[in-house]
């Protein structure tokens, strides 16, 4: 099952405990090529962990992972081979505030793809092109606004042509009218066929672009499935007053 | 701010200190003590200086159970300028220092009463008595060809003084090795620093032993309570510093047969006899006479030397430490060594910077011979790690958690992400603290002068003990560590200026 070409990641039996509290209770799932998985679930279920045990930064307690066919759980892989294939957009944007955004951009590629300076300062600017954001190449992160942050944060993990991209609510941070610019990128990526696992809260963007969904509930899958059964015809209760919840944030308060 | 009137902020201090110091200069010196002594009897209930160590302390510490309080100076220079300021009411010193010093100083006079006598013999490891052996028949030889004699007559007796100089046979092989000698070359005539030498009975003694023994004199300069411990290390051969044999030191070393006798005597302050000298006979006497003020530009030049190889050590080793500290914190992994690296820290902060001098140079590099320059830089080194350590960590934490996964999850492993993105950040958030240590670190080389190292505070003593002038030498010292702080204060504020992003 793993050896398919189409499968990216896989996930088997994956937990995870901070101290004595079981955050993932055994989740099992895998993503394809080119797929776009969006996590749902209600604060505090294990999306955001399970986003950071894909890529280690959080170490699961017991499960294993396989990126690309290779079991990066186990204890010899280079995991950080692997993560230059698999970026993660953060939701504080966490871009390097004592380097310009083109140094930004170009510090993985030079310094861990080996690629010239030039060639790297090339694509960087053809990146920042696309986000529309060429003139700030020189400027310092300080200096931009949340939604060019995140903008850039993006390019900067497309600056390491990766096979994937986490989001981890890439717009929570972000006041109102900047989320819109962020998810056109994001927008833009998915049909252009880029794996992406999304954590978001932004209900209406889920639905857009997702192929699927995943909705997590103490720690496991509670239900899984395209944007048109999750949204339209859930049936798991807790989904179903999540969904209530968020959709209709007012009714549910009256 | 703007570095023309940094400058002017600057002057205006430096003159200010000045001015101060020169009305200080010219105050009144008022007695503080009225104990008129005028024979041993009145030492009882007095104020006695001495020098730290000497004979002339073991003798007058007797006098403490009859009320007299001890006053102890490393240097018989410094016990004169308290006597000629009133804070002692006498000194206790052998008979031919106490001429060199009552001849520079009008206002001070010998009481005619001998204190006590003495003899004075050169100090030996208690495992050396094959060279004590040899030491002692040499003695007994110079004694009955008159060399000694010579030697004594070459400095002490106004009729005698430079007629004998002692110079070695020009056909001396030196092929037994090397003879180090400890001394404290500030007990005139015995030993003390004349352009930049040390020289002196004790000097010229050791060098006519070393001449008939076919060895290579080296003479190793530290304070006079060190030498003992020098000895007794094996830093040096033996102590040649005008040391008698006491019941106290025959318990820790050994003593070879005496080479003269000296007599303990006790100088007073003629009342009513202050010579007032205007303030430039006081710079010429301080640091144009005899190139003085060489001992101050070679003492700067070594305490930067210092500072500069232990500012090195101190970086790098604070540096991995603090790397070290803050894996295990943020990873948990690397248990040992974390600990190994506090326990470091526990005993480095826990304990003063001139007792690890001390320990390094005698107890670590006892029985190797090393620089003095490489132990101290080592020292202060070691010391300062401990101090940037712990700077270089509190900068570390001091940067966003998001940053360092940002450098992960790109693929930078946790030393390419410390050295490429959280140190330079945490590098602009200590460099305040870090500019401070330098200068502390710049200061504290100050105690170099414990192991015989002329750094600046040092030649600024030495300056001291031949011009029986205090005001002087110190501020001129003083004004010039001032100035490098100040020059110090001023990089760090630009490096600053530059590492911060305006938005």
């Amino acid at each position: 099952m793993f050896n398919s070409e189409n499968v990216l990641i896989q996930v088997d039996n994956l937990q995870k405990n901070f101290k004595n509290i079981k955050v993932l209770n055994g989740i099992t799932t895998q993503i394809k090529k080119g797929e776009v998985l969006v996590i749902l679930g209600p604060s505090g279920c294990g999306k955001s962990t399970f986003l950071r045990c894909l890529n280690l930064l959080e170490e699961p307690t017991v499960g294993s992972i396989f990126f690309n066919g290779d079991e990066i759980t186990d204890i010899n892989t280079d995991i950080n081979k692997h993560r230059q294939k698999m970026m993660m957009v953060f939701q504080h944007f966490n871009l390097f505030p004592h380097l310009t955004i083109l140094e930004n951009l170009i510090a993985g590629p030079v310094k861990l793809l080996k690629k010239s300076k030039e060639e790297a300062k090339a694509k960087g600017i053809e990146l920042l092109k696309r986000v529309g954001l060429e003139d700030k190449a020189m400027a310092y992160p300080n200096q931009l606004s949340g939604g060019q942050k995140q903008r850039v944060a993006i390019c900067r993990a497309l600056a390491m042509e990766p096979e994937v991209i986490l989001f981890d609510e890439p717009t929570s941070a972000l006041d109102p009218e900047m989320v819109g610019e962020v998810l056109e990128v994001m927008k833009s990526l998915a049909n252009e066929g880029m794996t992406m696992i999304c954590v978001t809260h932004e209900m209406g963007f889920a639905r857009m672009i997702a192929n699927r969904i995943i909705f997590l509930y103490e720690g496991v899958v509670a239900e899984e499935g395209t944007p048109e059964e999750v949204f339209d015809r859930p049936k798991n209760e807790n989904l179903k007053a999540f969904l209530s919840k968020t959709l209709n944030p007012i009714l549910c308060r009256t | 701010m703007t570095f023309k009137n940094n400058k002017k902020f600057y002057s205006v201090w430096i003159l200010l200190i000045l001015v101060l110091a020169f009305l200080n200069g010219c105050g009144k010196k008022e007695k503080q003590t009225e104990h008129e002594i005028k024979s041993v009897k009145d030492l009882a209930g007095a104020v006695i200086g001495v020098q730290l160590g000497t004979t002339g302390d073991i003798y007058a510490s007797d006098y403490e159970k009859e009320g007299a309080v001890i006053e102890r100076f490393t240097k018989g220079a410094d016990a004169a300028q308290a006597l000629k300021q009133g804070k002692v009411d006498c000194i206790i010193i052998d008979q031919q220092p106490a001429k060199a010093i009552t001849d520079k100083n009008s206002e001070l006079s010998i009481l005619d009463e001998e204190f006590k006598k003495e003899e004075y013999a050169i100090c030996i490891s208690k495992d050396k008595s094959k060279l004590k052996n040899q030491i002692n028949e040499v003695i007994a030889q110079l004694k009955k060809d008159k060399t000694l004699n010579n030697i004594i007559n070459n400095y002490i007796g106004d009729s005698t003084i430079g007629k004998f100089p002692y110079q070695s046979p020009k056909d001396v092989e030196r092929n037994n090795g090397t003879l180090t000698i400890a001394t404290n070359a500030a007990f005139e005539p015995y030993e003390y620093m004349e352009d930049g030498e040390i020289v002196g009975i004790d000097i010229d003694i050791a060098q006519a032993i070393a001449d008939r023994l076919g060895m290579n004199l080296i003479v190793q300069n530290m304070e006079y309570d060190s030498i003992i411990g020098a000895v007794q290390s094996g830093k040096a051969d033996v102590g040649v510093a005008g040391m008698s044999i006491t019941e106290d030191r025959l318990r820790s070393i050994d003593f070879t047969e005496p080479y003269t006798t000296a007599t303990q005597v006790i100088i007073v302050c003629k009342s009513g006899n202050l010579v007032e000298t205007s303030i430039l006979d006081s710079i010429k006497l301080n640091f144009l006479k005899d190139n003085r003020w060489k001992y101050l530009t070679d003492g700067l030049l070594m305490t930067l030397q210092i500072s500069f190889f232990a500012v090195i050590i101190g970086i790098v080793l604070g540096f991995i430490i603090a790397v070290i500290r803050t894996a295990c914190d943020m990873t948990g992994k690397g248990k040992i060594l974390n600990f190994v690296c506090k326990t470091y820290l526990t005993i480095i902060r826990g304990t003063p910077a001139m007792v690890q001098l001390l320990i390094i140079y005698y107890v670590i590099f006892s029985s190797v011979d090393v620089n003095k320059l490489f132990t101290a830089s080592i020292a202060f080194g070691l010391n300062s790690s401990a101090y940037i350590a712990e700077i270089v960590r509190s900068g570390i934490m001091s940067v966003d958690k998001g940053q360092f996964e940002a450098g992960r999850s790109i693929g930078f492993n946790y030393i390419q992400t410390m050295w490429n993105f959280i140190l330079p950040q945490a590098f602009k958030n200590i460099l305040p603290a870090l500019g401070n240590e330098f200068i502390v670190l710049l200061k504290e080389t100050a105690i170099s002068g414990y192991i015989g190292i002329m750094d600046l505070t040092r030649g600024g003593d030495f300056i001291r003990s031949r011009t029986y002038d205090a005001f002087l030498p110190l501020i001129a010292v003083a004004i010039i560590y001032l100035i490098i702080v100040m020059f110090l204060t001023h990089i760090v504020s630009c490096i600053e200026r530059r590492l911060r992003i305006d938005v």
